[in-house]
């Protein structure tokens, strides 16, 4: 499904050196030593002073990192599956030990009696966690690990995080911002989620009614696929720009229409645009998909008496399933992402915080705004992903 | 003789394909030339603005900017892209095919936003952060299509090729890029559209390009200002979306021609 999976394995046999994962571990380690791990911050929107690995976990923590990096490298000299089994552990236990670092951080670096003091995330410490992920996408390869796996595995990782930030972290920056805004980030969630459900799926419904009639009227395909082509090839913020001055003046000028809750600004001009954009990759995949069906198999039903009506949603519809839901995940992790850019026009959900962020140059309430927006777009491409698996006839790839 | 009327009929059809780059590229230089005369119309739109064309900046410098953004980060992305798909399918680098390919197919998950608001809190706000961000992200689908299309070149072909004595640099660039050209023109189309649309959200970070008229609209009110830029952007998007159509088709027949 993956562009991966189509190429052919790489050198699978053990013993031949794995340079990927010596590369990675160099770079773990030089981000983890010449960058800044942390930084401490007086107030919210000074910039804070950045510390290296020494000043913030002391030498023991330092060496201890260290040792954790070099044997992810050292194990990948002379690679076998046992070897891979536990830099995968390795991995996973720097993983969980790096909040701790965190709390060790905070409590040798911010002043007790600086209530607004906070802890930031330095640049080597994002670097080696986005390294860190590399390798367990490796070693997961390299293990032949299922999707299921690594999701079990990432969500643990991911609860530990939480649970820490949640009981421990308090000084941290991001956790200082999301607790002064609790019921706005929960309130700006849930509308993101909203947002894009609506668009996702209006664009299923009208996608598959409107693949089902382009394979009837065969015109009707070439003029609808060059018009959602054009929409697409709009850029968001102009579309979006396009769609709120037409509206704000229908929103003056018909008061009926006012009255239905069409305004310039707001959710209105968002979720045209958003179901605008969601169409094409909806109605291109919905109309592969059913155009895809063998036809052989649609003729051994037609032979065993099958009406067309059953013909379609027995045999035609299934069969065209996960290639569909594949439209539905592009769709979808489209969406998510072009919802944060409704923000701009008042549409709510968690692009609020990444602009409202960068307004007030307050950088970790732009995180607060952007990591919930890619764990969230994660999620569903994962989610679908799995679920077109586990649809496509004759079980898994 | 049907190829004498292949031929006749791409001979029939070379001229309009340039047809709709030139057009839109008229209405872009003719939106950012003569917004002024428009006047009457947007103040129709908005009857009680002060002002209803945008003039902190003028438009030329605007659109000059926005396609200085785009075009340095499409160098740098064209070329290292192309660079590290070349290099991790040869034998030398195939160790890092399986991540370099999963990297690039995971990263279309990120949302475009969410990278350029990360890029943010690390680079600071202005061009560079923006240009940073857009060379990140750009790279994705350049990486993506070039493996793809390197990896369906028929492999009889590169080693008849091989049989013929070619060493193998020449098999690639003689074999193996020019097949695959298409393919990664794709990925190219796709990373410059992503990447217009993107510094046009640059603007809420301090760069000024298109989206600036967009963004001082939509924080003062004024639908005008919002509709000179969103109109310009679209006119650019389009004008350069077409280019690269046109593009594809002169190759796909430079490609089939015997």
């Amino acid at each position: 499904m993956s562009l991966i999976d189509a190429f052919s394995s790489p050198n699978r046999q053990y013993g031949h050196i794995n340079a990927v994962l010596i590369c990675l571990s160099v770079g773990m380690l030089s981000a983890a030593w010449l960058l800044g791990v942390v930084s401490v911050a007086p107030n919210r929107i000074v910039a804070g002073t950045s510390y290296g690995l020494v000043t913030a976990i002391g030498w023991p923590g330092a060496l201890l990192v260290s040792l954790l990096f070099v044997a992810v490298g050292g194990l990948a000299i002379k690679p076998s599956r046992l070897h891979y089994c536990a830099q995968l552990c390795i991995v996973t236990l720097t993983l969980l030990l790096m909040p701790f670092g965190l709390m060790v951080a905070g409590h040798w670096l911010i002043d007790p009696t600086l209530p607004q003091a906070r802890l930031g995330i330095g640049a080597g410490y994002w670097v080696a966690l986005f390294l860190l992920l590399l390798c367990l996408v490796e070693l997961r390869l390299r293990l032949e690990l299922s999707r299921l796996w690594t999701t079990l595995l990432l969500s643990s990782v991911g609860a530990a995080w939480l649970v820490c930030a949640a009981l421990w972290l308090d000084n941290l920056a991001l956790v200082q911002e999301f607790q002064a805004r609790d019921k706005q980030f929960y309130r700006a969630m849930l509308q993101h989620v909203v947002l894009v459900s609506i668009a996702v799926s209006v664009s299923v419904v009208v996608g598959l009614i409107l693949a089902m009639l382009m394979r009837r009227y065969q015109r009707l395909q070439r003029v609808a696929f060059a018009l959602l082509n054009f929409l697409q090839t709009i850029p968001s913020l102009a579309l979006f720009g396009l769609l709120l001055a037409p509206l704000a003046w229908l929103a003056a000028n018909v008061p009926f229409l006012a009255q239905l809750g069409v305004s310039g600004i707001g959710t209105t001009p968002a979720l045209i645009a958003l179901i605008a954009y969601s169409l094409l990759p909806m109605v291109r995949n919905t109309y592969i998909a059913l155009d895809e069906v063998d036809s052989n198999t649609l003729e051994a039903a037609k032979a065993m008496g099958m009406r067309p009506r059953q013909r379609f949603w027995q045999v035609r519809f299934p069969l065209a399933l996960p290639i569909l839901l594949e439209g539905v995940r592009i769709t979808a992790v489209q969406a998510i992402g072009l919802t944060a850019v409704a923000a701009l026009i008042g549409a709510g959900g968690l692009g609020t915080f990444i602009f409202q962020g960068l307004g007030q140059a307050a950088m970790d309430m732009v995180l607060l705004g952007a990591l919930p927006i890619l764990v969230l777009a994660l999620i569903v491409d994962a989610g679908l992903g799995a679920l077109a698996d586990a649809l496509r006839p004759g079980g898994h790839e | 003789m049907k190829r004498d009327g292949d031929r006749e009929n791409l001979l029939m059809t070379a001229g309009p394909r340039w047809l709709w780059p030139v057009g839109w590229a008229l209405m872009l230089l003719v939106g950012v030339w003569a917004m002024p005369v428009l006047e009457p119309g947007f103040r129709w739109l908005e009857p009680d603005a002060r002002q209803v064309i945008y003039s902190r900046a003028d438009f030329v410098s605007l659109l000059a900017r926005h396609v200085f953004v785009v075009g340095i980060a499409a160098v740098v992305t064209i070329s290292v892209g192309v660079l590290a798909g070349i290099a991790v399918t040869r034998q030398w680098g195939r160790d890092f095919l399986p991540l370099i390919g999963q990297l690039a197919s995971l990263g279309q998950t990120f949302p475009p936003v969410a990278v350029l608001a990360l890029a943010v809190p690390v680079l600071g706000f202005g061009t560079l952060p923006i240009i940073v961000a857009l060379m990140l992200y750009g790279l994705l689908p350049v990486v993506r299509n070039t493996l793809a299309g390197l990896h369906d070149v028929d492999a009889s072909l590169k080693q008849a090729a091989l049989a013929m004595g070619m060493t193998s640099w020449q098999v690639l660039t003689r074999v193996e890029l020019p097949l695959a050209t298409p393919v990664i023109l794709a990925g190219i189309r796709t990373s410059v559209t992503i990447n217009i649309a993107t510094a046009a959200l640059g603007a809420t970070v301090g760069a000024s390009n298109l989206g600036d008229p967009i963004i001082a609209g939509i924080v003062n009110g004024n639908m005008a200002y919002v509709l000179q830029g969103a109109l310009l952007i679209a006119f650019l998007a389009l004008t350069v979306d077409s280019l690269f159509n046109a593009l594809q088709q002169q190759l796909q027949i430079r490609l089939s021609a015997p």
